[in-house]
């Protein structure tokens, strides 16, 4: 029988019975260490990616407030759209989801690479977006895979809209995904990694009116991501909207009118300062920077010479040329220097310390009033004019209506141009001020370089006889239908006599309407008062002027400042076309079209 | 029959069937998001076990050593017929289906063998070159054939049963010396001879799943979570997130002991370890009336005692994942069986002295 054959006693058995239990004390108190050190020593570590496994906050993002019109109709809106993003901790395959996701969205893995480096910094278990508005091919794609591909997640969000495209682009701004360094300097406003922010334009300057509150919903979800329990919900609000001065359909009109052009032409109401229409050109689409990644687009635009995101209204600086007259006659008169019977004779030259001065008609204006002078934008008389002033009395008058100073319009980025002064040349070109210069300066040349939306509120300041309406785009703020905030018009008043505002008037109601300059402009029925400006880029005194002038680069900058009517002014409407040429051909004609518009609509 | 009842040890069948019955626990908590729960059905297994092992503890432990042969062909030729024709079960063909029961053949072959190797190891003196081979070719036939099946994790527990016999026997010193350079050159000649580039990749996949596999590494992550985040006392019976949210992988079988250590913490995991280590050293304090079963005793346990570690230090990531289910505890109808024959034979071997039949 094989159970009695014996070679081992019992001692041994007991023997081998005491080895295996010490043994199996070693052994099992090894394993209650290792278990102790994972479950009681290490439990704060794993707790924590246990509730990194199950707990999710997600974020919903709050619609951005309605940009409307001032009779309410939607320039930017909001539209639902699928977004894609990428959940790092999800992927088993980090490069292999990378890959998939170049497939989708028709771009190198390389970009989505870099977009994923990006966000190294943020947790794993961070939704990381990349791309916004997918089309549904690209959503049935990514749909398809979710089984096998949980890190991968779509979600319906409102995303920025412009139903108009192009129209009214540089005052809407546009809205693209937060930057790291705009997150750094906004964290404690409730902004977090990919989303959306104004970059200019009114999407800028009202985006903490227009963003709203975003949702939270803390979810816990399993291993799939489906969501199992949710523990708490925050709703979303809204973003609060904003309705602006402008009048849509004058916008398009006097867009269509300038789609040809470079420049800016601006339309204000004068009894309240805000701007009814606003058109720097060229121009873009908004919608280009919603989505993410669109290089291709993005760089398109800001590699183009034109330079369409600039709003050439509150960015461009220009010289005023012949514009700044106005500014002379006034502290002219002011200064008691003039009087509107004050005369000259026009020969078409003066010789001023040593040097020619020329007018721009070579023969002459003959004996010119004060009124002449502006009808007919005489450079001569304000040479002389100039020659009697320090350029720093000059400098405090062009400042008191707003030149080389940023106007404070509701728009960011405002540039503020040049007003010199003997200071300000010291300080800034570390040179004195010859008083040469201030003879450049007398009909808007030399250093002085201002920005359309100066011009306006300098034409509307005339206009108004010294009345300086601050300028603005923002009409109302509204919550749902309640209006939250509206904006009441307001004026500084320039200590400059009304009769000499009516003598200045008077020399621009007839360069529109007694043969001057600006007859162009004329439209019979309104009493348009204006004055040109042709701002030269190469002097006339260049002996291949006119055959240089021929390229467009060489051409004039062609500006146009005017209001109507001459009493109990209503409008005012500023023109400036870049290599316009002569500015009574291009940019008076253009106002008169505007203003005969406006007519028509009253 | 009374003598039966009189000297059968009482304590450690508690003790046994206590492991059953938290088995049966974890795995309700474990399927809760199946349908219907795989709880009911391990509890009908555990009965039917219990009767098993009842009538197993009945025979004269002579008739199951003479037995063992015949079994060990007859399971022999089962794992060929399977390997044939069986039946796909979840791309493994280890699964024998008879009318509404699926049998894993191979969890049985573990009994006959033991038990062969055991009569074996009594007969000899100590393990020479020829010794060696013999158990060798006892224990290799049915592990080729279930590697082929392929299920690497009972093949490998297998094995177990050689390191054994090795450990309890007196060993040639030539025969380690050669079994170590054989194995050294062997593996050399099969990796690069042999094997496949699949088949290669496979194996570094096995031996480093955490470099070289994605999905076992997640597997092995997301059971140390589970396991770490229950703490001292465990975040409570069915409420578990890592398992209830199925973050953790097969937890009803290869993963329970994490079920148990997120759920009831360390407190659980000590009470279960207590448990096990009562029954390996009350079984092992074993004074026979002959060589043949003290070999078994020690061999079967050895093998209980191997399987048990490598579940619970792969559920812990300091072992590769090989799917080899907790002994008594992991969902599963076949082990259960198979581990409650083993444990009656050895309940009966301990009776034996006891009992003056034969």
């Amino acid at each position: 029988m094989y159970i009695d054959q014996r070679q081992l006693s019992s001692r041994d058995m007991d023997r081998s019975s005491r080895i295996a239990t010490a043994a199996l004390v070693i052994l099992f108190s090894g394993l209650l260490f290792v278990f102790w050190n994972i479950q009681v020593i290490r439990h704060d570590h794993y707790g924590e990616l246990a509730r990194q496994n199950i707990y999710r906050r997600i974020r919903t993002p709050a619609p951005r407030g309605l940009i409307r019109d001032r009779h309410n109709r939607l320039l930017a809106g909001n539209r639902l759209d699928f977004s894609l993003f990428l959940v790092r901790q999800n992927s088993r395959n980090l490069k292999a989801s990378i890959e998939f996701a170049a497939q989708v969205i028709d771009l190198p893995p390389s970009a989505i690479q870099n977009r994923m480096e990006a966000y190294r910094d943020y947790p794993a278990a961070f939704p990381v977006p990349i791309r916004r508005n997918l089309n549904l091919r690209q959503v049935v794609m990514v749909q398809s895979r979710s089984d096998t591909m949980p890190e991968f997640e779509l979600s319906v969000e409102p995303s920025r809209d412009y139903p108009l495209g192009n129209t009214a682009a540089h005052v809407l701004g546009y809205v693209s995904e937060i930057t790291q360094a705009e997150l750094k300097e906004k964290s404690q406003q409730g902004y977090h990694a990919g989303d959306v922010i104004g970059k200019s334009g009114l999407e800028k300057q009202y985006e903490p009116v227009l963003k709203g509150t975003k949702g939270m919903r803390l979810v816990m979800r399993d291993n799939l991501g489906i969501i199992r329990r949710l523990v708490e919900e925050e709703e979303f609000v809204p973003g609060d909207n904003i309705a602006l001065t402008l009048d849509l359909p004058l916008q398009q009109f006097v867009e269509s009118e300038f789609q040809h052009l470079t420049g800016a032409v601006a339309v204000a109401d004068l009894q309240t300062g805000g701007i009814l229409a606003l058109v720097s050109h060229p121009d873009f689409d908004p919608a280009t920077f919603t989505g993410i990644l669109e290089p291709a687009k993005w760089e398109s635009l800001t590699n183009d010479p034109l330079r369409p995101l600039q709003d050439r209204f509150i960015r461009g600086r220009y010289s005023p040329g012949s514009v700044f007259k106005l500014v002379m006659a006034l502290a002219g008169l002011e200064e008691r220097l003039i009087t509107s019977k004050t005369s000259i004779n026009c020969t078409g030259t003066v010789r001023i310390y040593n040097r020619d001065f020329h007018c721009w008609r070579s023969w002459g204006h003959g004996q010119v009033t004060l009124s002449e002078a502006l009808r007919d934008s005489c450079n001569i008389y304000f040479y002389l004019l100039g020659k009697r002033m320090d350029i720093d009395v000059i400098s405090e008058y062009a400042q008191a209506m707003g030149l080389g100073e940023k106007t404070g319009i509701d728009l960011p980025g405002e540039a503020s141009g040049i007003m010199p002064t003997r200071f300000w040349k010291n300080h800034q070109l570390d040179s004195p001020w010859y008083p040469g210069e201030t003879i450049s300066v007398s009909i808007g040349g030399g250093w002085v370089t201002v920005t359309p939306v100066q011009v306006l509120q300098m034409i509307s300041t005339i206009a108004l006889r010294g009345n300086c309406p601050q300028l603005h785009l923002l009409d109302r703020i509204e919550r749902r239908d309640e209006e939250l905030y509206r904006y009441v018009p307001r004026f500084r008043k320039l200590p400059i006599r009304l009769e000499h505002f009516e003598k200045v008037i008077e020399g621009m109601f007839r360069a529109v309407n007694d043969e001057g300059t600006a007859r162009a402009a004329r439209v019979p029925g309104i009493e348009i008062c204006g004055k040109t400006g042709t701002q030269q880029i190469i002097s006339k005194d260049n002996p291949r002027y006119d055959e240089l002038v021929k390229q467009k680069r060489f051409r004039p900058h062609a500006w146009f400042a005017s209001f109507a009517p001459r009493t109990d002014p209503r409008y005012a409407v500023v023109v400036l076309v870049e290599h316009g040429g002569e500015a009574g051909e291009i940019a008076a004609p253009l106002a008169a079209r505007v203003y005969r518009r406006l007519m028509i609509h009253e | 029959m009374s003598d039966l009842l009189r000297f059968f040890d009482k304590t450690n069948a508690i003790v046994l069937v206590t492991i059953c019955l938290v088995g049966i626990l974890l795995i309700a908590s474990a399927s809760s998001t199946v349908s219907p729960a795989y709880h009911l059905r391990q509890a009908a297994f555990l009965v039917v076990a219990l009767v098993a092992g009842f009538l197993v503890m009945r025979t004269k432990t002579d008739t199951a050593f003479r037995l063992a042969l015949p079994a060990y062909v007859a399971l022999i030729v089962l794992l060929l017929i399977q390997l044939v024709a069986g039946r796909l079960v979840a791309g493994t063909r280890s699964w024998l289906r008879l009318g509404v029961v699926s049998i894993q053949v191979s969890e049985f072959i573990k009994i006959p063998l033991a038990l062969m190797l055991a009569r074996y190891l009594a007969r000899i003196r100590e393990i020479g070159y020829r010794e060696f081979l013999r158990m060798g070719a006892m224990l290799g036939l049915p592990v080729v054939l279930i590697v082929l099946q392929p299920d690497m994790g009972v093949a490998f527990i297998l094995c177990s049963l050689l390191l054994g016999a090795l450990i309890l026997k007196r060993v040639r010193l030539y025969v380690i010396l050669t079994l170590v350079l054989s194995i050294l050159i062997g593996s050399v000649l099969v990796w690069h001879t042999v094997l496949k580039p699949y088949q290669k990749s496979r194996v570094i996949s096995f031996l480093n799943p955490e470099k070289f596999s994605q999905s076992s590494g997640y597997q092995i992550i997301q059971s140390r979570i589970a396991v770490g985040s229950g703490g001292l006392t465990g975040e409570g019976f069915m409420r578990g997130s890592q398992s209830q949210f199925e973050f953790l992988p097969t937890r009803h079988t290869d993963f329970i002991v994490s079920v148990l250590g997120e759920e009831f913490g360390f407190l659980g995991i000590s009470l279960l370890l207590l448990l096990y280590f009562l029954l390996f050293t009350r079984q092992l304090r074993f004074r026979g009336t002959g060589d043949a079963q003290f070999y078994f005793v020690y061999l079967f346990t050895g093998l209980i005692l191997f399987q048990f570690l490598v579940n619970i230090l792969m559920a812990i990531g300091y072992f590769p994942v090989l799917g080899v289910p907790l002994p008594f505890v992991s969902y599963g109808g076949s082990s259960l069986l198979s581990f409650m024959i083993g444990e009656a034979l050895i309940f009966r071997m301990k009776m034996n002295p006891f009992i003056h039949e034969n």
